[in-house]
């Protein structure tokens, strides 16, 4: 018996490659339509202050300067957005598209400029006066949650805009029965995505249809448009993500200058640009972590984790970001705390407080890279407390294969899934022995250097029952895949999904090539358009491969069954002799072939070859809905060198084992791993944001937010364990978030091993070399 | 032959300027260059790589009404050995010359040592020694050097022109001795001595950042004790140092462990950090002393022929 050819799998090279390393990817800002205007933005320069009168008399007068415009000026032309949440204890904050009577952080939109050009309008900002009215600092996320701290939204009567507790078993009595307890206050500073392309929005107005069109650096379109409908009234909107340069999650909410641009294209009736630039984007890009974790962590004398309580601060910025609400990172930390172990009793605690610094949203690994940092740090301090080795003693408390699907003490489940697998294969890898001998030998020397793991497992493709993030009422649970083969044979299958990086016109490319039996080059993978489905939320969460691949899947296997019925009636045969591969329909065994184009043709022109009654569209459209998601694991082991007079840290090995179910293509797999093991390692050594006690920004060039480059990050080796999910159609699992979250805890681990013999522990994330200094200096007082 | 062009780029004038306006000139010689910035009494600005430059515009934090490039200049682009063993470099040689000259590897091995620790290759292939010892930032490398090699510069301006010596030319940070209308036409290094062991050790947070702390060494050796020295730091005051204290320490006698103790103790003392983000002021000192011994160690190494 023939079969069809295995394209799911193989390493295929990136269809979208060609195009975008040659310069021929169209990115917004490559779109500029005739009679564009373009907009700067005057941004607030304090973080918290009364709006006291704005003049823009002088700007008006400038050359160039269509309309200035403040938020007077769009009262009635927009709703605020509001992200709601059905978790108690939650205060929304309505976000309107420029600061009104009051701003909330340094870099708010105040006043926009629209100018004929963007040179102009830059020109113009200097003719603005605004008179601010300071107002108590709320930068200190510890401080702002104090019952009598100034309010940043007046309205929510409190900054603690989320609280929320998970509660298992009798932690206190389990934790004072733990024969070793550690203990301690971790720091995750914040960050930002960092995306190299900026934030870029492009509106038209069609005035005759009433119809609006955005073209948006976003990876949620389907969200923006089902939105910018609501809050603008309008009949139809159409949203476009066309090449998107990167978003790690800093594209994917809804942002002031997005709608403000859709308000203007209408008011104005031409079209309507912003391009934020490398300042706007530090300053006003959705930001990530910033949490402060208390943690405890009580053990058996053999090491076996009986109990784990932390207390969560999560500093959320100004506003409850839309559609994810300030709940989405903080909560997770604690829903995510107890990792892939075994945690009998636990009690996680989290508020998320506003500060008057710009809001945080989605950033890579969502909540997890701080609470794998939590939890890998006190399962070492753990470790080197009992004398065990840190590969033992997770070894002793990872959930284990009989106990699949583990029910989590927050709640999460866990289908079967390699927690133990991803730590020998990684330990493996790395030569985890060979390694530790010449650390010995390297210590003996002098030498400072460490080994770390980390182990976790997180939570992906998550499906209609559970939100993407906590309590949020948008079903982010779904996608849609349409197949069409039209009437030149040609396959085009369409999606809510956005790839921005991804690498989804292969992958997606490579589902329907082999359910379908078409050539992948012959498969043009249509995603980040409003217009192209229904519905569709987009790329965030390592969900796509999951939930498009199995829509994919889905439709592609009803396709094919079609294209089995269509070309049954031309070849003389019955449906259930016909098999479909590489563009043809053909009977195995025999010389009847025939390919799509034929087919097409057949179906669609030639009317009368197949029966009138039999005729199909050669079309399918398939929801998929995975209902809880499916688990996906990891462990990385690194090893670092620090300079004992410098203290200069240096990445020099690192392995990662992760299992991402079945995979559609190692290339890409192996490419999401660098990436954001790359991105762990910049949030593990250097990336910070830093505001001083007024809230303003410190780091608000590439010259002071550093981010990793080639030089810094070491050789990367990954293996994989295909190991299929359960839970999935296609049993995929997410993967595209992973290296983000082992990352930081691996390193900290290393770090921390490096300077064990000093008695130092690390409990702060980034760690640099002036930390280490001021560690080591207090340390010898 | 078809008619029409293989790559069509798009025009993207007047979209992304964010300088204030500016004129443009594009200057052919020295005289005329110093002209048209004397014209302009203090609203004219030398732009010669741009790599300081055009982000101080971008950002405005510099708003010039004309801007004159330099790069064109002819009599500007030159590197010569002296006959004594120096060299002279014209104002535009580019950091990836000094880097991979020869020439320079043979005279000047510590500056060609230095000049790979500057930024990205990109900014090398641009950024030009005149342009860095005008911009005069504290953490760069090629004023160290300048202060290190006791580099003289020699100028142009409406009156003629001087030389200054590098250390009379740092004032502060980004500020330099340089009159309004006054260029830098030549950097001139005077020959070492035979055999000068040389050093330069850095420390930056990643590769081409500008440094948290750098030292240049040189030392000569005579009869096994070091007969000069010179010790120059960056990265801990407002303009590149000279640890002269320290080089008199050293002077007459031969490296060793406790020497280098004292040595450490100098150099820190002669410095005055400041704190940033990257870097408080106590880890700078610290720094410092480190990089010095490291640097005086391997110096002193090369000068009695020894690996370092
Ligand atoms: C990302 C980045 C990283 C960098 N890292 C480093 C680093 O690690 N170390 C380092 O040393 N530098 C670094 N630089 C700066 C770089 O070395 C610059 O090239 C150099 O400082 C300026 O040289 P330029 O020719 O580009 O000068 P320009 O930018 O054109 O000019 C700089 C200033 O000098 C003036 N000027 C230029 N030429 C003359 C002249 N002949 N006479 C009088 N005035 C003149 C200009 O008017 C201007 O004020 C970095 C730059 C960037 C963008």
């Amino acid at each position: 018996m023939q079969t069809r050819p295995k394209i799911i799998g193989t390493a295929a090279k990136r269809l979208e490659d060609p195009r975008l390393l040659t310069g021929h990817g169209s990115y917004v800002d490559d779109k500029t339509p005739a009679g564009t205007l373009h907009v700067a933005f005057r941004r607030s320069d304090q973080s918290h202050a009364t709006i006291l009168s704005i003049d823009c008399s002088e700007a008006l007068k400038m050359p160039g300067v269509v309309a200035v415009l403040t938020a007077r000026d769009l009262e009635g032309l927009v709703k605020p957005v509001v992200a709601t949440s059905k978790m108690r204890d939650y205060h929304a904050t309505p976000i309107y598209p420029l600061a009104r009577d009051k701003v909330r952080y340094v870099g708010e939109p105040v006043v926009a400029i629209v100018a004929e050009s963007r040179y102009l309008a830059e020109d113009a900002l200097e003719g603005i006066a605004i008179e601010f009215d300071t107002l108590p600092n709320v930068v200190d996320p510890e401080q702002a949650a104090a019952p009598d701290a100034p309010l940043l939204h007046e309205d929510a009567g409190t900054n603690v805009i989320v609280r929320r507790e998970f509660l298992r078993g009798d932690v206190d009595l389990a934790m004072a029965a733990a024969a070793i307890r550690v203990n301690r206050r971790f720091r995750f500073h914040r960050k930002t995505p960092m995306a190299i392309e900026t934030r870029t929005y492009l509106a038209e107005y069609d005035q005759g249809r009433k119809s609006l069109q955005l073209h948006t650096t976003s990876q949620i379109p389907g969200i923006i448009r089902d939105v910018l409908t609501d809050i603008l009234d309008l009949p139809t909107v159409r949203v476009v993500a066309p090449d998107v340069g990167g978003g790690f999650g800093g594209k994917a909410s809804v942002y002031q200058e997005e709608i403000l641009v859709c308000i203007l294209a209408r008011k104005l009736g031409r079209p309507v640009k912003w391009t934020g630039d490398r300042l706007e984007d530090l300053s006003s890009t959705s930001q990530g972590f910033d949490e402060i974790v208390e943690a405890e962590l009580g053990l058996d004398e053999q090491g076996r984790i009986l109990a784990l309580t932390a207390e969560v601060v999560g500093d959320i910025g100004a506003y409850s970001i839309y559609p994810w609400t300030a709940g989405l990172e903080p909560v997770q930390v604690v829903s995510f705390l107890p990792g892939p172990y075994r945690v009998a009793h636990y009690r996680g605690r989290v508020r998320a407080v506003a500060t008057s610094k710009p809001p945080t949203g989605p950033y890579r690994g969502v909540g997890r890279p701080t609470s794998t940092f939590v939890m890998e740090r006190l399962m070492d301090m753990a470790a080197q407390k009992l004398g065990l080795d840190p590969r033992e003693i997770r070894l002793l408390n990872f959930v284990s294969q009989e106990e699949f699907p583990y029910k989590t003490a927050s709640g999460i489940v866990w289908d079967r899934s390699g927690f133990t697998e991803c730590l020998t294969s990684a330990c493996a890898a790395f030569d985890y022995e060979g390694q530790r001998a010449a650390q010995a030998v390297a210590r003996a020397a002098g030498r400072w250097v460490g080994i770390g793991i980390a182990s976790y497992a997180e939570l992906t493709g998550i499906g209609s029952r559970i939100s993407a993030s906590p309590g949020m009422p948008i079903n982010t649970g779904t996608e849609t895949a349409t197949l069409k083969i039209d009437s030149t044979g040609a396959v085009t299958a369409a999606f809510g999904v956005a790839s921005h990086g991804q690498g989804l016109e292969t992958t997606l490319a490579q589902v329907v090539a082999e359910e379908l039996g078409a050539r992948l080059a012959a498969v043009t993978i249509i995603h980040g358009d409003s217009a192209a489905v229904p519905h569709g939320t987009g790329t965030y969460a390592s969900r796509s491969a999951v939930l498009a691949g199995g829509a994919a899947t889905l439709a592609a296997r009803a396709l094919r069954e079609k294209v089995e019925r269509m070309s049954a009636h031309l070849l003389g045969v019955t449906a259930a002799e016909v098999m479909v591969a590489d563009g043809f329909a053909f009977v195995p065994g025999s010389d009847k072939k025939i390919s799509f184009r034929e087919l097409a043709k057949a179906v669609y022109s030639e009317v009368g070859r197949i029966p009138a009654e039999a005729r199909e569209s050669l079309e399918e459209t398939k929801l998929y809905d995975p209902f809880f998601g499916t688990t996906t694991c990891s462990t990385h082991v690194t090893q670092v060198e620090i300079d004992p007079e410098t203290y200069v840290i240096k990445v020099q090995r690192y392995q990662v084992a992760e299992d991402c179910g079945r995979i559609i293509n190692p290339l890409i797999v192996a490419g999401q791993v660098h990436g954001a093991v790359a991105q762990g390692i910049g949030a593990a050594l250097f990336e910070e944001m830093v505001y001083d006690e007024m809230g303003q920004l410190l780091t608000a060039s590439l010259v002071d937010y550093l981010v990793p480059t080639a030089v810094e990050i070491p050789s990367i080796g990954v293996s994989h364990l295909d190991t299929e999910s359960p839970s999935t159609v296609g049993g995929f699992r997410g993967m595209g978030e992973g290296g983000t979250i082992g990352a930081p805890a691996a390193i900290a681990n290393a770090v921390a091993d490096a300077l064990n013999h000093l008695n130092i522990l690390i409990d702060e994330l980034p760690v640099t070399p002036e930390r280490i200094f001021q560690l080591i200096k207090n340390k010898e007082k | 032959m078809p008619s029409w062009k293989k790559d069509c780029p798009c025009s993207r004038a007047n979209e992304f300027m964010k300088p204030a306006q500016f004129e443009y000139l594009r200057a052919a010689s020295i005289a005329e260059a110093v002209a048209a910035l004397s014209a302009q009494a203090g609203e004219g600005k030398i732009i010669a790589g741009g790599q300081s430059l055009v982000p101080m515009l971008n950002f405005r934090l510099l708003k010039p009404l004309l801007l004159i490039d330099i790069m064109g200049i002819a009599e500007l682009k030159f590197l010569e050995e002296t006959p004594g063993g120096g060299l002279r470099i014209g104002a535009l040689t580019k950091h990836h010359t000094l880097e991979t000259s020869p020439l320079v590897k043979r005279l000047f091995p510590v500056l060609s040592e230095a000049m790979s620790h500057v930024a990205h290759l990109a900014i090398r292939n641009r950024g030009t020694i005149g342009g860095s010892l005008s911009h005069a930032d504290p953490a760069a490398e090629l004023p160290l050097m300048a202060v290190l090699l006791d580099a003289r510069i020699r100028t142009a301006s409406p009156e003629g022109g001087r030389t200054i010596a590098a250390a009379d030319l740092f004032v502060a940070a980004l500020t330099t001795r340089l009159l309004e209308s006054e260029i830098i036409v030549e950097v001139e290094l005077p020959a070492l001595a035979p055999a000068t062991g040389w050093a330069f050790e850095e420390v930056s947070r990643r590769a081409g950042d500008f440094a948290l702390a750098a030292v240049g060494v040189l030392l000569a050796v005579e009869k096994g004790k070091v007969s000069s020295a010179s010790i120059a730091m960056m990265g801990v005051a407002e303009t590149p140092l000279r640890a002269a204290r320290a080089e008199a320490l050293i002077k007459g006698r031969a490296i060793d462990a406790s020497l280098l103790d004292e040595l450490v103790t100098a150099v820190r003392d002669a410095c005055e950090p400041n704190t940033d983000l990257h870097a408080s002021a106590d880890y700078r000192r610290h720094l410092v002393g480190v990089l010095a011994r490291r640097a005086v160690i391997a110096a002193w190494k090369r000068a009695l022929g020894e690996q370092p």
